[in-house]
């Protein structure tokens, strides 16, 4: 009985002394990836040859792109204009989508798939003056 | 007579479709409680994160301000604005700013 006392101790001796090792060096690497992932969405956005940034607006425009376009049953209304919209709104939108403050199921899903990066090319395509 | 009903039917299932907010009674309102941040009609956004609302849908706007009001949409400050407004404010607020013909807002891409 005192053994297994002794082993219980000791397990969580260690298990708290792993837990210390760990927190010091999660505090050293978390800038390091805040930074990286600062830096990643520019280079996708900007750079990327997966992602053409002048294409990128097709997955708006079977929505967005088609006047008078409304959703779906059961509760139908227009979808909104946003070309010429200011791009600064256009950003908080897609974020509060990802973050969950907005609940639309389509703009979720695809604010979602968007990084910081992604969501600025956006709209700065959508706030620019009509050509 | 049943050409009568139907075009008695007809015209009650119109109003339903047209049923929409009064644009005048919309500014005033817009003057009071929108203008400071949106601008009287929808076009002057005082932050880049504002949306520019003149010439947005009609029903876009209503349901917008909707669901700022019953927390769907969950904006601390819109939220305190959408919350004093009854259903008639909403609409006649959306049919002012949704019948704006000067905006940049527009759905060709």
């Amino acid at each position: 009985m005192k053994r297994l006392l002794f082993l219980l101790i000791g397990a969580a001796l260690a298990a708290s002394a792993v837990a210390q090792d760990k927190k010091p060096a999660k505090k050293a690497a978390a800038p390091q990836a805040e930074k990286a992932a600062d830096k990643a969405p520019e280079k996708l956005a900007a750079a990327s040859p997966e992602i053409p940034t002048e294409n990128f607006h097709a997955q708006c425009i079977g929505c967005h792109g088609i006047p008078g376009y409304k959703t779906a049953f059961p509760e139908v209304y227009h979808v909104p204009k946003i070309a010429g919209q200011q791009p600064g709104y256009i950003i908080a939108a897609l974020k509060a989508y990802k973050s969950g403050e907005r609940s639309h199921p389509s703009m979720r899903g695809i604010a979602a798939s968007l990084n910081e990066g992604q969501m600025k090319a956006l709209a700065e395509y959508y706030g620019a003056p009509a050509k | 007579m049943s050409r009568l009903l139907f075009v008695i039917l007809a015209l009650a299932l119109s109003t339903i479709v047209e049923a929409r907010g009064d644009a005048a009674t919309g500014q005033k309102k817009a003057a009071q409680v929108c203008a400071a941040c949106h601008g009287p009609d929808g076009n002057k956004p005082s932050a880049p994160d504002q949306p520019i609302l003149a010439g947005q849908y009609y029903d876009y706007l209503v349901r917008a301000l909707g669901d700022y009001k019953n927390g769907r949409r969950n904006n601390a400050i819109m939220k305190g604005f959408a919350g004093q407004l009854s259903k008639q404010d909403i609409e006649d607020l959306a049919a002012w700013f949704s019948s704006q013909e000067k905006t940049s807002l527009h759905d060709q891409r």
